[in-house]
């Protein structure tokens, strides 16, 4: 043993297989670990041993050399606490020579070494069958229908507490929400009310240009910009951006016990981080609504200018086209989007569950839920205007 | 200075595997320490003390290269981690293993596949090797059973164990601690130490860790030093027997015999601390 010069590459270690019967040999040398043993070392030993050790390893005896070994890190000793126990689950025994007194402790401290395998069943997030996958899914969308409707009343009993106390609702939370949420917003949505208005003229124009009507274009995309295009593309911009915003700010407190804190110090979370959000988005989403009109009703008769069709005929034509009650039904819409795209993105932040990946989530989930339920609100809406003709 | 070219691999060499020059520590004008001088030698086992808020984290995290410090350099086996760039860098980094005060485990990955993520990344090892080394790890500090929980359904305690057994994935030449006992019951935060002592003798493997745990660091530390927060550098260096029993400077006699002389009920029954 001490005749063998220790091999200086650190890279380096080898593995000789010698089986005669039911007698194995394997000579280690070199310094053993992740890297040295990721060149297949590891793969390749093992191979040679399952395929020695065949359907029954009673009776052979696999002894391991290790005087040539310079270094044996956490992996080496794993690559051994392997072999170890494919020896031992086949029957067969293992010795172990020349090992250096310093790896004894190390070896010694994972056994017994059938913990370190374990039984493949043993996963705690087991598998479920598709039923029950089913059935839970169905019991956890009544229960988030349900607390939606818990967490509509706490948001009207706030609102309610906010109309008494007006003095005590955080103002400045209310404006620094406002402004991230409004002013901030103010140049994506000129930018798609703008697009927006062209696209609409355009194909209007296209088509009514056939009949000779193109002055007409000013009261189809002023009435539809109005009742419609205005208020929902400005919901659907404002819940991409703040409804992801207010569930990944609240749901980060969540997560970092944020919230906890204030419950148990006596503050209403509602209250305290809530509130200052519904209301800026009340108040935010009907002014964006109202600005994307204009600009929406501006680009278009930008693009009448081609058509020959002049600034004053155009607004001329949408002054007679647009009543009140347009304006009212897209700013009474603007109204509820913004109280949905407020209230969805703290709700799903409240209900942010534990991890980083839980916050994301959140935001996900506020997002898809706000534009479900603005698309909803939106066709009942129109079911009633036509019913009524609000 | 004398700069001797290191051999990554022999345990046994007395060479300082890390070298701090001038470092100074901040953030942006808020100077936290300055011109900081000291080496740790391969194999140790080198403790960082300091009163809360002194710059423990913030020292640490230059040492890893997280930072770009105003002034001074970091050699890690050698090598300037501060201006170390692309391979150099990668080659400096997977040298050494960090536990971050806040654990920052992975929190979309159950805890084994945390500890799989940088063998999966670094090596070539089949999955069934790479999972046998990852639950050794786990099982060093006791959290086999643990292995498919999310670290969001752990304690915060098994979160830093956790976090220790990742930075061993890959068995590196160095483990950075920044407390890894701080929050755990008296048993575990032992046997912790048992473990680090056991990794540090057996496998030359050098560690600094942060921690202000009495107890703990008499029974691993080398070597300590101790900064401050009012001259903003060391104060102390050498062994915490010999600290505590012959420091001229009260705050570090005080520090480490804490213990000694709070309950003074009875002045007279003090006696000099036994050394262990
Ligand atoms: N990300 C940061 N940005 C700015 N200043 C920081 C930052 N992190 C820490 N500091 C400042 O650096 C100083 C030292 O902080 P550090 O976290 O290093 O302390 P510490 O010694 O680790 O304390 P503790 O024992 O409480 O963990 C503090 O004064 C802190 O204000
Ligand atoms: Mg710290």
């Amino acid at each position: 043993m001490a005749d063998i010069a220790l091999p200086t590459n650190p890279d380096a270690a080898d593995a000789v297989w010698h089986a005669a019967g039911n007698e194995a040999s394997l000579t280690l040398s070199g310094h053993f670990n992740a890297h040295t043993l990721g060149n297949g070392l590891w793969t390749r030993t093992r191979t040679a041993q399952t395929s020695w050790l065949g359907d029954s390893g009673t009776g052979k005896g696999l002894t391991i050399d290790l005087a040539q070994v310079s270094y044996l890190d956490g992996a080496g000793i794993a690559f051994l606490i392997d072999l170890q126990h494919a020896q031992e689950t086949a029957g067969g025994q293992l010795v172990i020579h020349n090992l250096d007194q310093r790896y004894a402790p190390l070896i010694a401290q994972y056994q017994p070494i059938n913990n370190l395998f374990p039984v493949p069943d043993s996963d705690h997030h087991d598998t479920k069958s598709t039923l029950i996958r089913v059935g839970q899914a169905t019991e956890a969308t009544v229960e988030d229908a349900r607390n939606q409707i818990v967490f509509i009343g706490k948001l009207a009993s706030a609102l309610g507490w906010a109309a008494r106390n007006p003095r005590q609702v955080r103002w400045n939370d209310f404006i620094n929400v406002a402004v991230e949420a409004g002013v901030a917003a103010l140049p994506i949505i000129s930018l798609v009310a703008f697009l927006i208005g062209v696209i609409l003229a355009f194909q209007s124009a296209i088509g009514l240009k056939q009949f000779g009507a193109e002055t007409f274009v000013a009261n189809l995309v002023s009435l539809s910009i109005f009742r419609e295009l205005g208020p929902l593309m400005t919901a659907i911009l404002f819940a991409g951006r703040s409804s992801a915003a207010f569930a990944a700010e609240i749901g980060t407190m969540t997560v970092n016990n944020e919230v906890d804190a204030l419950v148990t110090g006596g503050i209403d979370p509602i209250r305290f981080l809530v509130l200052p959000r519904l209301l800026a988005g009340l108040l935010v989403a009907p002014i964006l609504s109202i600005f994307s009109d204009l600009i929406g009703i501006f680009a278009a008769s930008l693009t009448m200018l081609a058509y020959q069709v002049p600034f004053v005929t155009f607004y001329e034509a949408v002054l007679k086209t647009i009543h009140v009650n347009d304006i009212m039904s897209g700013l009474t819409k603007s109204l509820l989007f913004g109280l949905i795209v407020a209230g969805v993105g703290c709700l799903r932040g409240m209900q942010t569950g534990t991890g980083a990946a839980a916050v994301g989530l959140s935001a996900t989930r506020a997002v898809v839920t706000s534009l479900i339920l603005i698309v909803m609100v939106d066709g009942i809406f129109a079911y009633i205007s036509y019913k009524t003709g609000f | 200075m004398a700069q001797t070219p290191v051999s990554a691999t022999n345990p046994t060499s007395p060479e300082e595997i890390i070298q701090v020059k001038n470092l100074t520590v901040g953030y942006g004008s808020n100077i936290v320490l300055k011109d900081l001088n000291f080496s740790v030698k391969r194999g140790e086992i080198f403790v960082i003390l300091g009163g809360s808020g002194c710059g423990k984290s913030s020292l640490l995290k230059n040492m890893i290269g997280l930072y770009d410090p105003p002034t001074g350099a970091v050699l890690i086996e050698g090598k300037d981690i501060v201006t170390a760039e692309g391979a150099e860098r990668q080659e400096i980094l997977t040298r050494f293993g960090v536990m971050y005060q806040q654990g920052a485990l992975f929190g979309s990955m159950t805890l084994l596949e945390n500890v799989r993520l940088f063998l999966e990344e670094y090596t070539d090892l089949t999955p069934d090797e790479m999972s046998l080394i990852s639950r050794c790890k786990l099982d060093l500090v006791g959290l086999l059973p643990f292995e498919s929980f999310m670290p969001s359904e752990i304690s915060g305690g098994m979160q830093k164990r956790a976090a220790i057994a990742r930075a061993m994935a890959l068995d590196p030449d160095i483990l950075f601690l920044d407390e890894p006992s701080a929050g755990l019951d008296p048993i575990t935060s032992a046997e912790l130490d048992q473990t680090i002592l056991s990794i540090s003798r057996n496998l030359g493997i050098t560690f600094v860790v942060v921690t202000h745990e009495l107890p703990s660091i008499f029974s691993i530390a080398d070597r300590v030093i101790m900064l401050d927060k009012e001259t903003k550098g060391i104060i102390a260096e050498g062994k915490p027997q010999w600290l505590r029993d012959n420091s001229e400077i009260p705050l570090v006699r005080q520090f480490f015999n804490r213990d000694a002389h709070a309950p003074v009920a009875t002045p007279e029954s003090q006696t000099p601390s036994t050394a262990h």
